[in-house]
């Protein structure tokens, strides 16, 4: 107790300090301003809460003070949204963390897209319609209780899937966007249980060879309607969808991918790299104006998010994320509704600036790669070298150690808040099977796993 | 005489219907004109009131799980806050460029304002959390005897299940190895014992969804208080936004601080000498830079639906435009000449029927490979490719009634221009056009009709600001504004529509002499 309270002044003096050198150097900022290239912008997103960083940054004036006008502008879908981007129609977006690299690598369009911000971590679920949620439970009793242990394999989920294809059928299951990290968690949650989510392969683009639950692509605003007509028997997809299949009162979340990986990375800030190379000044005001955005999301006050809410009422205008401020609200507040009975405390469930979140990591890079190589979207098998050329030409940690010296020097962010770093996470072993993740190890992780490409 | 005057031009203007007012007022045969206002005017006003209370009397009778179906009133306050919507961001964007004592005027004002609006949302804070408590309590009330009963018959199931089992176990231990009969029996047994399980499962989770639904119970007043709160939330951040654009934000201000520190530096150039001087030469030139761009600097304004609107009427007259650009002249040659038509007919048959959703892609492909940046382009490739969609899908009515218009001229007109020994060119426009021009006209009414309707689809999958995309993205939005929402845009497409269609009608009066084409 002492301790915590001791703690707890430290970091208001600290608090106290940050501010206090904020307010003094703030007309030195002004002076400074970075000499962009471009002033007026326009950047897209998807309405998901994970769009939050380019949100604040523009109602909180982050992005004029660097001397930008942005217009944020939403997108019907990631397809959509990555051509635009492409063909220039948008300056940058908010993106899968896939959709840089499947870019760059040719999966899908082929053009080179790079990131030097990431947006957050976590913030997915995965729902199951209210017919299978009882029969998982009547698998397994101990889900029938009206708080169940956490974390929910999809062990109990198994016997459902073999009783559906013994008559001839197969489950069918949603997910955002074939290089979405939606579509790796599903599938990562499904073969830790030893169900086969299907491969792709070279003609078979929609990954169904071998499935035993069929995964289909399916735009998240309309996950909950496809659910409830029947379409689909569950899907995994980003907030607020899963609470508003809770408040509909048509599904049952089973788990979030903060149990299938404890911070695994999500959204992403994509440009085109020949628009990084054109405006190179534009690109570091925009990643500084971001990284506060991250920032201010993520400010605590005795452990409580004390901006949150303020984000949420600019979250739920119609021009942004636009669903109903209380459904945005359990999830970004750090609540999350599971059923009616099950509310649970999940403070980590959205992360915007915590654990480094913002840097662009190689190592995250590399996952996604070898989950492309896993399930075949990757056609053919690539030496370590190959993972981290690729992730290297995909992440750009330049740009964002650039934008984060100025904040350091603005008074904007602290040292302590910078990694230093060789781009690799530390291996960790975070996961719902809790095989070990080694970035610079990425066929070895290839290898551990029982279902999908080994090499 | 002005009676005659008026009852031409309402003839003229497409609003034929109302005629019988302009005769009853100057006492021309009262009962007929009585007759016909109660037949044209009384019973359309009479059926869409029906309509409405059949729509309000309907609406809250069915609930869908993303809630009730709107009533009137509700659409009408959705369609008040797509005004709201609209109105503070144009004031946001005048705040942004005003200057002088306006602003510190207008900023005086904010300021009150947000100073009010703040005591009232303490009073709705408590308000909310006494109704929510309200709610929580009767539905614990409710919940009570219920969970009661699930729990008591639950372990009842268990206990009873138990039994059974034991039951079963002691049977089967208890029969022979030749024992046919008793071996059957248990089988018997076995599927009783699991029926009875079956429909014990059914019971609990026939409760267990009852208690669900009670759960999910929603007080009135509570949800009311929750949604005025919400409306006070926003308009608090908008008050705060408007001081943020009033002050710090402003572009004057902006302009003025960019201006003072420029001097600064200045000074501090003109002051030096040595080897920093470069670099305060050039920090200088970027204040200067600055200072031009901040003045050039727009507020990046959201497109609101009335924006939408407007650009959806754009849209769908740069098609319009082109689809009547290709349609008549291609039309004339097909009437005038039986063996061009002969050569198009395989192709109008073929494209006709297309569907604007398989156009629209292949529109985009192309188009996108006509413009490398559309930063600088003229038109928004999105809105040249919906515009193309429309005219593609609404330039055939047109074709196909000018071919019929242009081949159905008279002979007569033909062989005095044969007489007369007309040109090509004076053939076609003294004689040609004009008598083909009513059905032209008919066709082109037809063609705007089918473009606006096309042009929702367009808008909707190419994300071209407009109508299209608002309702893509108000869908999107899930909330409980969506669906009246939806309800707004059907209403506003709707008399768009129709006043398309009377314009029309109007061009098609001015030119059609002689004939009376029907005025609805």
């Amino acid at each position: 107790m002492l301790k915590f309270v001791s703690k707890g002044t430290k970091f208001l003096k600290a608090a106290s300090l940050i501010s206090i050198i904020t307010f003094s150097t703030n007309t030195f900022t002004h002076a400074e301003q970075l000499n962009v290239e471009k002033d007026t912008l326009k950047f897209g997103f998807i309405k998901l809460t994970d769009c939050a960083p380019i949100v604040i940054a523009k109602e909180k004036g982050f992005f004029e003070d660097e001397g930008l006008q942005v217009e944020v502008i939403a997108q019907p879908n990631w397809k959509t949204l990555l051509d635009n981007v492409i063909n220039g129609n948008l300056d940058g977006a908010h993106m899968l963390s896939g959709q840089p690299i499947a870019a760059t690598i040719g999966i899908g369009t082929k053009a080179h897209i790079v990131t030097p911000f990431t947006m957050d971590l976590n913030g997915n679920g995965i729902t199951v319609a209210n017919s299978i949620w009882e029969k998982m439970q009547e698998v397994d009793s101990k889900l029938n209780t009206p708080k169940p242990m956490h974390p929910i394999t999809a062990d109990s989920l198994r016997p459902i899937v073999k009783e559906i294809l013994e008559s001839g059928k197969k489950m069918q299951m949603g997910m955002v966007f074939p290089v979405s990290t939606h579509n790796y968690e599903i599938r990562y949650w499904l073969a830790a249980a030893d169900i086969h989510p299907g491969m792709y392969t070279v003609t078979d683009t929609g990954g169904r060879t071998n499935a035993e639950v069929e995964l289909s692509v399916t735009p998240p605003p309309m996950m909950p309607t496809v659910l409830e007509a029947g379409s689909i028997s569950g899907y995994c997809v980003g907030e607020p969808w899963n609470q508003q299949a809770v408040t509909k009162g048509i599904g049952v979340p089973v788990t979030t991918n903060y149990d299938i990986w404890k911070n695994n990375p999500e959204k992403v800030f994509g440009i085109t790299s020949e628009w990084a190379q054109s405006n190179p000044n534009t690109a570091i005001a925009v990643t500084k104006a971001l990284i506060r955005a991250g920032k201010w999301l993520d400010e605590t006050k005795d452990g409580k998010l004390v901006n949150r809410e303020e984000a949420i009422r600019y979250l739920a205008k119609p021009n942004y994320v636009g669903a109903d401020y209380e459904v945005i609200k359990n999830s970004m507040t750090g609540t999350f509704v599971f059923q009616k009975t099950d509310v649970r405390e999940l403070p980590d469930f959205n992360v915007f600036f915590k654990y480094h979140c913002t840097y662009p990591w190689y190592s995250d890079g590399v996952w996604f790669l070898t989950q492309m190589r896993r399930w075949g979207q990757i056609t053919e098998s690539q030496p370590d070298s190959w993972y981290h050329e690729t992730a290297k030409k995909v992440y750009r940690p330049d740009i964002y150690l650039k934008a984060a010296k100025h904040l350091i020097e603005e008074g904007h962010l602290d040292k302590s808040e910078v990694p230093e770093t060789d781009g690799y996470k530390m291996p960790t072993s975070d996961f719902i099977d809790g095989i070990e993740y080694d970035g610079k190890k990425p066929l070895e992780y290839l290898k551990k796993h029982k279902i999908g490409n080994k090499s | 005489m002005l009676k005659y005057k008026l009852i031409k031009t309402l003839d003229i203007a497409g609003l034929k219907v109302f005629e019988p007012i302009i005769r009853l007022a100057y006492w021309d045969e009262p009962e007929v004109q009585a007759k016909k206002i109660f037949l044209f005017i009384i019973i359309p006003i009479l059926a869409f009131l029906v309509f409405l209370g059949l729509w309000d009397f309907i609406a809250p009778r069915h609930t869908t799980k993303s809630g009730e179906v709107p009533t009137p009133p509700v659409v009408l306050k959705a369609w008040d806050g797509i005004l709201i919507f609209h109105n503070r961001e144009n004031q946001k964007m005048a705040d942004f460029t005003l200057s002088g004592e306006a602003r510190k005027n207008a900023l005086l004002q904010v300021e009150a304002e947000l100073q009010k609006i703040e005591e009232t949302i303490a009073h709705s804070d408590a308000k909310l959390a006494e109704l929510k408590n309200t709610q929580e309590a009767m539905v614990l009330k409710k919940l009570a005897p219920l969970e009661l009963e699930f729990d008591q018959k639950s372990t009842e199931f268990n206990n009873a299940e138990k039994l059974r089992d034991e039951a079963l176990k002691a049977f089967a231990a208890s029969i022979a190895a030749d024992d046919k009969t008793a071996k059957l029996k248990l089988l018997e047994q076995v599927k009783q014992s699991n029926i009875k399980k079956d429909q014990e499962r059914v019971f609990l989770n026939t409760l267990k969804d009852q208690m669900n639904s009670i759960r999910s119970f929603v007080y009135k007043p509570a949800k009311l208080a929750l949604s005025e709160n919400s409306a006070l939330m926003a308009e608090r951040q908008y008050l705060l936004k408007r001081k943020d654009l009033l002050s710090d934000d402003n572009r004057f201000i902006k302009v003025d601080d960019a201006k003072e520190k420029l001097k600064e530096k200045e000074d501090d150039f003109l002051n030096s000498s040595g080897s920093s001087l470069l670099v305060k030469a050039k920090s200088v030139i970027r204040g200067e830079e600055s200072i031009l761009r901040i003045e050039q600097s727009n507020y990046a304004k959201p497109w609101t639906f009335l924006d939408q609107i407007v650009r959806s009427l754009g849209c769908v007259f740069l098609g319009f435009a082109v689809a009547t650009i290709i349609a008549i002249p291609l039309g004339i040659l097909c009437g005038l000449s039986p063996v061009f038509m002969a050569a198009m007919m395989p192709l109008i048959s073929l494209f006709k029927p297309v569907s604007p959703i398989v156009w629209l892609p292949i529109i985009f492909i192309i188009v996108g490979g006509f413009i490398d940046d559309p930063e600088h382009a003229i038109m928004h490739p999105a809105f040249i490719s919906s515009a193309l969609t429309v005219a593609l899908c609404s330039l055939w009515p047109t074709l196909v009634n000018t071919a019929l218009g242009v081949a159905s001229i008279e002979k007569d007109y033909l062989n005095v221009a044969k007489v007369l020994k007309l040109g090509f060119w004076s053939r076609l426009f003294k004689i040609v056009i004009p008598s083909a021009l009513p059905l032209i006209f008919a066709g082109l009414r037809i063609s705007l009709g089918v473009g606006w309707m096309v042009l929702i689809a367009a808008e909707l999958l190419s994300s071209s600001e407009g109508i299209g995309k608002f309702v893509w993205d108000m869908f999107n939005n899930g909330s409980s504004e969506t669906f009246a929402q939806m309800f707004v845009v059907v209403f506003i497409v709707g008399i768009v529509g129709l006043f398309l269609d009377r314009l029309m009608i109007v061009l098609q009066r001015s030119v059609s002499f002689g004939s009376n084409p029907s005025g609805l």
